[in-house]
C-alpha cells in the first residue's frame, strides 16, 4: 500500500495514496473536474489544459498529469480557473463545424457538451481559415480533421491500447493535425480498422461511417458479445461491432435453397459457418454468332448462340478456368465447385459492388454469415482472420489459382507445394501502386481479387494498357527482360495479389522450360503489340483527338452534321439488322462537323473492362474488345461504356432450372454485343440506310489525318529506335 | 581532421542524422525511403512522420532548386525583411515553383547583420535584393556561393586565461582536489543565476542534480539560441568556447554525469565546427574521456545539431528532440534535474551560463559580484540589434542603464531618428517606450518594471517603426515556433495573430478587448511551456506603453508610422 498524503481541495481535506494525480484525488472525493483530451483507460498527456487547477502556483497545473503533494491546496472552481478553462473551450469551439457529424447523429460530442455546459458564449474569435480536410477513404471509418482538437486520444488508443502503431501527430504548431502512417489516407495505411481511435474520439472527427441500407434485414441480427464468440472476430473491437450491429447477419439455408444468383448486383459477402454450398454459372457457356439472312435488298443479320466447337472463333482463349468471386475457379467444362465451412465468397461483390459472378446453392443445410463491406473490411484487415484466409488459400486454392493461368498449367505438384508456403498474399487499397514503371523488378504477381490496372507512362497522360483481372498475372516483363518494370500496376479497386518472390520465379523457369518459353512467347507478343501501338499513338501530336480517345479506334462512324437531317434512318436500319435492337446510337463526340457516332473505338482506358465479375470482356491481341464465352449477362460493360456500344442481347435458351428439380426449363438469358460493323455485308447498314450521304465508316488516321494536316507515321528510323525500348509489361489472359 | 578518441558512445537518438542522409541524397525525405527506414530501425511510419512534418529542416515534397528563406523577425523586420521577402516572392513566381520558392522563415540567430536570408541552407547576411539575386543566380545554375570569412576570435573579458596553456585549469584543480562541494559552494555565493532568460540559481540546480539518485546523469550545454534578438551564445561560443566546455565538464564532475551533450542550433555552423574542434583539442589533452585530466572522473561530450525550431531552446522540449521525438515540451514537474535526459537526472544550462560559471570558479564569486554597477551584481553578454548605429555583442557590467547600452555600445540611434521604443529580451519581454531607457539591467529592477533581462536580448526600435506592426511581428513569431502540442499556445497564438492583423488593417470587433484579456489569461496560467505563456507580452507591453498608437489603427484607420496601410497591408 502506497503512502498516503493529505491535501486540500477545493477546501476539503482528502486523503489520497502518493501519486495519485489532483484529477483521480479529486473524482474519488466526488469533485468532478472537466477534461477533454483525458480518459481513464489512458495515460494522461495534458494536452487540452481543460482541466488546469489552482494549486498555489505561478501557474495553473493540469489536474489529469499533476500528482497530488503532501499539504497542497487546490481550487479547482475558482474564478480564474473558470475564465480560462472557458477562454480555451471558446477557442476549440472557435474552429468547430457546430454541430459536428457527432453532435448531429448522437448527440454527445464532448465538446459541444462541455461549451453548453461551462455557458460558453457563440465564438467570438475569427474562424480558422485553412481548411484542415476531411478523410473519405476508409470503409468503416470517417475522418473529419475540421473536428479534430488534438486531444491525443485517438493516438493513445490506436499506439497505446491497440498497439496498432498506425496513429501519430504530424506537422507543428497551427497546423498540426492527426497522421496515418506517412500521412497517408486512412485507407490506403496500415490500419486495421479496429475502432480504437473511433470509439477514443471526444468529437466528430472520427465517426463510424454508416454503409448506405446498412441493416441487413431478415436472418439472426447478433450482438457483438455473439460475433466476438466467433474466432474469425477475433482482435474486433467490439465497440465497433456494436456500432455496426445489423451489418452482419446468420442466415440459415435449406439444401437446394439460391443463396446468390449470377449477375444480380450485391453488396454483401457470404462466410460459411457450417454446411456446403454448390457454386456454379448457369448461362450457357456459349458465344453470340450473326448469321445473315440475304433475302431482300436490306438484309437482316440474326444473332444466335452456338458453341466453340461448333463454331470457332480465331483468338479465342485457351482458358480452361473461369475466375470467380469465391476461394475457388470454375472449370469452363463444368462450371461448378463446392465450398465448404470457412470459405468467403462474394468479396468483390460487397468491396467494389460488382455483379455476383456465379450462382450460389445450398448444397446440404447450411449456416452462414452474410456481412456487408464496413464488416468486411474490418475482417480482411484483422490479422487472425487474415491468416486463416490466407491459410484456406494457400490450401486450398493456391493449386487451381496456378494452374488456372494458362502458361502456368504445366506446374508440378511439387513445385506447387514448394510455392504453398513462399508466396505472399497481399492486400492494395483502391489506387494504390503495385509496381512502378522504372522500378527493378524483384517479384511476379498473380490477381487474386480485384482488378490491377496497367498502363504506360506517355507524354500527355498514362496510357492504360490493360485492366487485369482475378486470374490474370503481371510483372513477368520486367523479371524475363532487362530487370525493370516496364509499365505501372496500380490497385483499380480492392485488389488482392499473390506474390511470388523473383527468386522463386527464376527458380520456376529454370525447372520448367516450357513454362519460360510460354511467358517469353506472350512477352514477346505483348511487346511487339506495345511497339506497335508505340508508333501510332507517336505518328500524331497528342491532341485532341487522341485525349478524346479515336486515335486507337480501327473504325469509326462518322456522320456529317451539314448533311445529316437527323431522320434516323441509321438507327432504324441497325435495329433491322440486330432483332430490333438498335446498337448505333446517333450521339457522341463531336470532332468539327462531324458527329462520331458510337462504336467501339479501342479507349485508351478501356472502362467496359472494368470490373466484369468473370473476366470474360478482354482486349483481343489485335486490340479489339471480345466477349468470351461465359459471359452471364449482367451487364456490367455496357453500362460502363461511356458510348454506349456494348448492348444487351436476350437470347431464349434451355437452362437447368436452379431450383431443386433440377429440370430443364425455357427461359431468356442475356449476353452483351458490341457493334460487329455489320461484318457479313459489304456496308454497314448503318451507312447504306443512310439516304442523305451523311454517315460514313472511317479509317480514322487517314480520314482526320487528311482534315487537319495530322503529321503522317514517322520515318523507319525513328521506329527502330523505338523499337528499342523495352515494351510494356502486360498480362495475358 | 584530429583523430582524437571520440565519445565511448551516442547518447542521442539517431533518427535524426538517418533522416539528413536521406536528405542529402534525394534533397528531401521520398516515402520510399522513409518506408524502408522504418524498417530499418523498426519504428512505425507514423513516428518518421510526426519526427520529420515537426521541423521546418526536413523537406517531404521535392524542393526548389533554389530554396529561399527570409527572416522578418524583429530585428530583420525593422531592417527591411519584408520588404526583401515580397521583392523574392514577386522573383519565385517568375521563376516558377520548381525553380525557386520563398518563404519567411523564423530568427537565424544574425540580429546584428539583418537582414538574413537562407538559400538552400546556406545563410546570408545584411542581405540586399541585389546580392539575393546573386545568391539566387548561384543555386540556381550551380556556382558555389563563397561564405563570408568569420572575424578573428577576441580574448572576451570575463575570461580568466591569458594564456591558451592556462585554460581548463579548474577542471584540472577539481580533478586533482575532488572537492565538488566547494565549487558548488563557490556557485552559491556568486548567486549566478541561469542566463538564457529563466534565471535558475546555478549552483542549486547542480547540487540538485548532485544529489538525486542513479548512476547514469547527463549534462546538457543548450546553445539552441533562436530567440528574436538574442545573439549572445553566438558571439560567446565563436570567442570563448573553452569556457563554456570546461563549464560542463565542471558540471559534469560536480553532478556525477559521465556524458554530456552539446546541444547547437543546425544555422549555427561556424559555431558548431569550433565547438567540435574544442571538444576533440579536450580530447586530445586528456580533459575529456575515461579519465578526466588523469583523474578517476569520467566524462565525455558530444555535439548534438538541432533538428531545428525556437521551441527546441525550452529545455524539456531540448530533451525530447535529442531522444528523437517531436520537441514538444514536457508537463513539468518532474523537471529535467530529477528526470530530464532519458528520464535521468540532468544539469542543463544555457552557453553563457556555463561560460559564467566557469570565470567565476576561476577568479571568485566576489570578483563576480564586484562586476556590477549601481549596487547591481555580475556582469553579462547583451546582443544590441534593430534601429543602432553598430549592433552586435556587449560584455557589460550589470546595472548600467539601456541607455547607456546603447548610447555607449551600440553606437546610438541611426542619425536623424529618435528611439521610440526597446524590447530588453527580444518578443518575451515585451516592449518598453523611450522613457523607460534609463531602467538599470539589472533583474531585480526589470522585474519590478514588468519586463526581464531575460536572454539579453535588446531590440531598439526608432519612430520607424510602428509598435502595433512589432507586437504582430512578435506574436507571429510565436504563433509560427508553437510546437501546438497545448491548446492555449496552438489555438491562442493563432488567434492573437489574427486578431492582431486585423487590428493592423484597422478592423476590430466589439469583444476584441475582453478577448485579448481573455487569451492573455488562458496563455500565461494554461500553457505548458515558457513560450505559451509569453505570448501575451508583446501585445500586452504595447497596449500599457503604445496605446495612442493602437487607438489610431483602431479608430482613426491610420497607422501613425506608416507602416501599416488599414485596409490593404496583411
Amino acid at each position: 500500500m502506497a503512502e498516503l498524503i493529505k491535501l486540500t481541495i477545493d477546501g476539503r481535506e482528502v486523503e489520497v495514496p502518493r501519486g495519485t494525480t489532483i484529477f483521480d484525488a479529486a473524482r474519488l472525493n466526488g469533485i468532478p473536474i472537466p477534461t477533454l483530451c483525458h480518459q481513464q483507460n489512458q495515460t494522461p498527456v495534458g494536452v487540452c489544459r481543460v482541466c488546469v487547477v489552482d494549486v498555489g502556483a505561478r501557474v495553473y497545473a493540469a489536474s489529469c498529469i499533476r500528482e497530488c503533494d503532501a499539504g497542497m491546496t487546490v481550487k479547482t472552481d475558482v474564478p480564474g480557473v473558470q475564465k480560462a478553462r472557458a477562454a480555451l473551450v471558446e477557442m476549440l469551439m472557435a474552429d468547430h463545424p457546430a454541430p459536428c457529424i457527432r453532435q448531429q447523429n448522437s448527440g454527445d460530442c464532448e465538446l459541444e457538451t462541455l461549451a453548453a455546459e461551462l455557458s460558453v458564449p457563440a465564438p467570438r474569435y475569427p474562424r480558422r481559415l485553412s481548411p484542415r480536410g476531411r478523410d473519405d477513404s476508409s470503409l468503416s471509418i470517417a475522418v473529419d480533421h475540421e473536428s479534430c482538437i488534438l486531444c491525443d486520444r485517438c493516438i493513445r488508443g490506436c499506439d497505446d491500447v491497440k498497439k496498432n502503431l498506425v496513429l501519430g501527430r504530424t506537422g507543428k504548431g497551427v497546423t498540426a493535425g492527426v497522421a496515418f502512417d506517412l500521412n497517408d489516407p486512412m485507407g490506403a495505411s496500415t490500419c486495421v480498422s479496429c475502432g480504437e481511435c473511433m470509439v477514443s474520439c471526444p468529437t466528430g472527427a472520427l465517426t463510424n461511417k454508416r454503409v448506405v441500407g446498412t441493416e441487413l434485414g431478415g436472418g439472426d441480427a447478433l450482438q457483438a458479445e455473439e460475433l466476438l464468440d466467433l474466432p474469425v472476430f477475433d482482435g474486433v473491437s467490439g465497440t465497433f461491432l456494436e456500432l455496426n450491429q445489423g451489418a452482419v447477419v446468420k442466415r440459415h439455408f435449406k439444401a437446394g435453397d439460391i443463396i446468390c444468383k449470377e449477375g444480380e448486383f450485391g453488396s454483401t459477402a457470404f462466410y460459411i459457418m457450417d454446411g456446403s454450398v454448390d457454386v456454379f454459372i448457369s448461362a450457357p457457356i456459349k458465344h453470340v454468332q450473326q448469321e445473315s439472312t440475304s433475302s431482300g435488298w436490306l438484309s437482316t443479320i440474326r444473332s444466335m448462340l452456338s458453341d466453340r466447337d461448333q463454331h470457332p472463333r480465331s483468338e479465342e482463349t485457351t482458358k480452361r478456368w473461369i475466375p470467380i468471386d469465391a476461394p475457388v475457379d470454375l472449370p469452363y467444362d463444368n462450371p461448378r465447385a463446392r465450398l465448404g465451412p470457412g470459405d468467403l465468397f462474394g468479396e468483390m461483390t460487397c468491396m467494389s459492388f460488382h455483379p455476383r459472378s456465379a450462382t450460389v446453392r445450398a448444397a446440404t443445410d447450411c449456416t452462414a454469415l452474410e456481412m456487408l463491406r464496413n464488416v468486411l473490411d474490418i475482417l480482411q484487415k484483422n490479422k487472425t482472420f487474415r491468416a486463416k484466409l490466407d491459410d484456406t488459400y494457400r490450401k486450398r486454392a493456391l493449386e487451381n489459382h496456378l494452374k488456372s493461368v494458362p502458361v502456368l498449367a504445366g506446374l508440378s505438384g511439387e513445385f506447387i507445394d514448394y510455392l504453398r508456403n513462399r508466396v505472399e498474399l497481399i492486400r492494395y487499397a483502391p489506387g494504390q501502386v503495385i509496381v512502378r514503371q522504372g522500378d527493378p523488378a524483384d517479384s511476379f504477381y498473380l490477381v487474386r481479387l480485384g482488378f490491377v490496372k496497367v498502363s504506360e507512362a506517355h507524354p500527355g497522360g498514362d496510357l492504360v494498357l490493360a485492366y487485369v483481372p482475378r486470374g490474370g498475372y503481371f510483372g513477368e516483363i520486367g523479371l524475363l527482360g532487362g530487370g525493370v518494370r516496364v509499365a505501372t500496376c496500380s490497385a483499380l479497386d480492392h485488389v488482392e495479389a499473390v506474390r511470388i518472390s523473383g527468386e522463386d520465379f527464376r527458380k520456376m523457369i529454370e525447372a520448367f522450360p516450357d513454362i519460360r518459353a510460354e511467358l517469353a512467347r506472350v512477352a514477346e507478343e505483348r511487346l511487339a503489340q506495345n511497339r506497335a501501338r508505340q508508333k501510332t499513338t507517336d505518328s500524331v501530336e497528342l491532341n485532341d483527338f487522341l485525349a478524346q480517345g479515336l486515335m486507337e479506334a480501327q473504325s469509326l462512324l462518322v456522320l456529317d452534321l451539314e448533311k445529316c437531317t437527323r431522320c434516323d434512318q441509321c438507327v432504324k436500319a441497325c435495329a433491322d439488322a440486330h432483332d430490333g435492337v438498335t446498337r448505333l446510337v446517333r450521339e457522341g463526340l463531336r470532332f468539327d462537323k462531324y458527329l462520331v457516332a458510337t462504336s467501339c473505338r479501342q479507349c485508351r482506358d478501356p472502362l467496359c473492362m472494368v470490373g466484369c465479375p468473370v473476366g470474360s470482356i478482354r482486349r483481343r491481341n489485335s486490340l479489339e474488345v471480345i466477349i468470351e464465352d461465359w459471359c452471364i449477362g449482367c451487364g456490367l460493360c455496357a453500362s460502363n461504356c461511356p458510348y454506349g456500344n456494348i448492348s444487351m442481347h436476350s437470347f431464349a435458351v434451355e437452362t437447368a432450372d436452379p431450383e431443386p428439380s433440377n429440370r430443364k426449363v425455357a427461359s431468356t438469358r442475356k449476353k452483351a454485343t458490341g457493334c460487329d460493323l455489320c461484318t457479313d455485308q459489304a456496308e454497314p447498314s448503318c451507312v447504306y440506310a443512310c439516304p442523305h450521304d451523311a454517315a460514313h465508316r472511317v479509317e480514322p488516321l487517314t480520314f482526320f489525318g487528311a482534315k487537319f494536316g495530322l503529321t503522317p507515321p514517322r520515318s523507319v528510323v525513328d521506329a527502330t529506335v523505338r523499337e528499342e525500348r523495352p515494351g510494356v509489361d502486360q498480362t495475358s489472359k | 581532421m584530429t583523430t582524437a578518441p571520440a565519445p565511448s558512445s551516442a547518447h542521442h537518438s539517431p533518427i535524426f542524422d538517418e533522416l539528413r542522409a536521406i536528405q542529402q541524397r534525394h534533397r528531401y525525405l521520398p516515402a520510399d525511403e522513409l518506408r524502408a527506414l522504418a524498417d530499418r530501425l523498426d519504428v512505425p511510419l507514423y513516428y518518421l512522420q510526426g519526427v520529420a512534418s515537426f521541423y521546418p529542416h526536413f523537406y517531404l515534397q521535392p524542393p526548389a532548386r533554389a530554396e529561399v528563406r527570409v527572416c522578418d523577425d524583429m530585428s530583420c523586420h525593422l531592417n527591411g525583411g519584408a520588404a526583401l521577402l515580397r521583392a523574392l516572392e514577386g522573383r519565385a513566381a517568375a521563376l516558377g515553383p520548381e525553380q525557386m520558392a520563398v518563404r519567411p522563415v523564423s530568427c537565424l540567430g544574425r540580429c546584428d547583420l539583418a537582414p538574413a536570408i537562407v538559400v538552400n541552407d546556406a545563410i546570408y547576411e545584411g542581405a540586399t535584393v541585389v546580392d539575393a539575386d546573386r545568391l539566387i543566380g548561384n543555386a540556381l545554375d550551380g556556382t558555389p556561393t563563397p561564405l563570408l570569412v568569420a572575424p578573428a576570435r577576441v580574448r572576451v573579458g570575463i575570461d580568466p586565461y591569458e594564456n591558451t596553456g592556462d585554460r581548463y585549469a579548474i577542471v584540472r584543480r577539481l580533478a586533482a582536489s575532488g572537492d565538488r562541494d566547494g565549487i558548488i559552494a563557490a556557485l552559491k555565493a556568486s548567486a549566478l543565476r541561469g542566463l538564457g532568460g529563466a534565471g535558475f540559481p546555478t549552483g542549486m540546480k547542480w547540487e540538485t542534480v548532485r544529489n538525486a539518485p542513479g548512476t547514469q546523469k547527463y549534462v546538457v550545454c543548450n546553445a539552441d539560441e533562436s530567440e528574436p534578438g538574442t545573439i549572445k551564445d553566438r558571439y560567446i561560443m565563436r570567442h570563448a568556447p573553452h569556457l563554456v566546455i570546461e563549464g560542463m565538464i565542471l558540471a559534469g564532475l560536480v553532478s556525477g554525469a559521465t556524458h554530456g551533450i552539446f546541444y547547437i542550433r543546425h544555422e549555427y555552423l561556424e559555431q558548431e565546427r569550433i565547438i567540435e574542434e574544442e571538444i576533440h583539442a579536450c580530447y586530445a589533452a586528456g580533459l575529456l574521456g575515461e579519465h578526466v585530466a588523469g583523474s578517476s572522473f569520467k566524462f565525455d561530450l558530444e555535439v548534438f545539431v538541432s533538428p531545428g525550431g525556437y521551441i527546441c531552446g525550452e529545455e524539456s522540449a531540448l530533451l525530447e528532440a535529442i531522444e528523437g521525438k517531436r520537441a514538444e515540451p514536457r508537463n513539468k514537474p518532474p523537471f529535467p534535474a530529477l528526470q530530464g535526459l532519458w528520464q535521468k537526472p540532468t544539469v542543463i544550462n544555457n552557453v553563457e551560463t556555463f561560460a559564467f560559471a566557469t570565470a567565476i570558479l576561476a577568479r571568485g564569486a566576489d570578483w563576480y559580484k564586484a562586476q556590477g554597477v549601481n549596487g547591481s551584481a555580475g556582469s553579462k553578454f547583451i546582443g544590441v540589434s534593430g534601429h543602432v548605429k553598430t549592433p552586435g555583442v556587449f560584455e557589460i557590467p550589470m546595472g548600467i542603464t539601456y541607455r547607456q547600452l546603447i548610447n555607449e555600445r551600440a553606437g546610438g540611434p541611426i542619425d536623424g531618428h529618435a528611439i521610440k521604443a526597446f524590447a530588453p529580451s527580444g518578443p518575451a519581454g515585451g516592449y518598453l517606450p523611450a522613457s523607460s531607457l534609463d531602467l538599470p539591467i539589472d533583474w531585480t529592477a526589470m522585474q519590478k518594471a514588468g519586463s526581464t533581462v531575460g536572454s539579453g536580448a535588446v531590440v531598439v526600435c526608432d519612430d520607424r517603426a510602428c509598435m502595433l506592426d512589432m507586437a504582430l511581428n512578435a506574436v507571429r513569431f510565436f504563433r509560427n515556433e508553437s510546437c501546438g502540442k497545448c491548446v492555449p499556445c496552438r489555438i491562442g497564438s493563432a488567434k492573437l495573430t489574427d486578431l492582431l492583423s486585423a487590428w493592423s488593417r484597422g478592423e476590430h470587433g466589439p469583444s476584441d478587448a475582453t478577448l485579448i484579456d481573455e487569451l492573455t489569461h488562458a496563455l500565461r496560467l494554461t500553457s505548458i511551456c515558457g513560450l505559451g505563456q509569453v505570448v501575451p507580452a508583446p501585445i500586452q507591453s504595447v497596449l500599457t506603453h503604445f496605446r495612442a498608437e493602437v487607438d489610431a489603427h483602431l479608430l482613426a484607420r491610420r497607422c501613425p508610422a506608416g507602416v501599416c496601410v488599414p485596409g490593404t497591408l496583411a
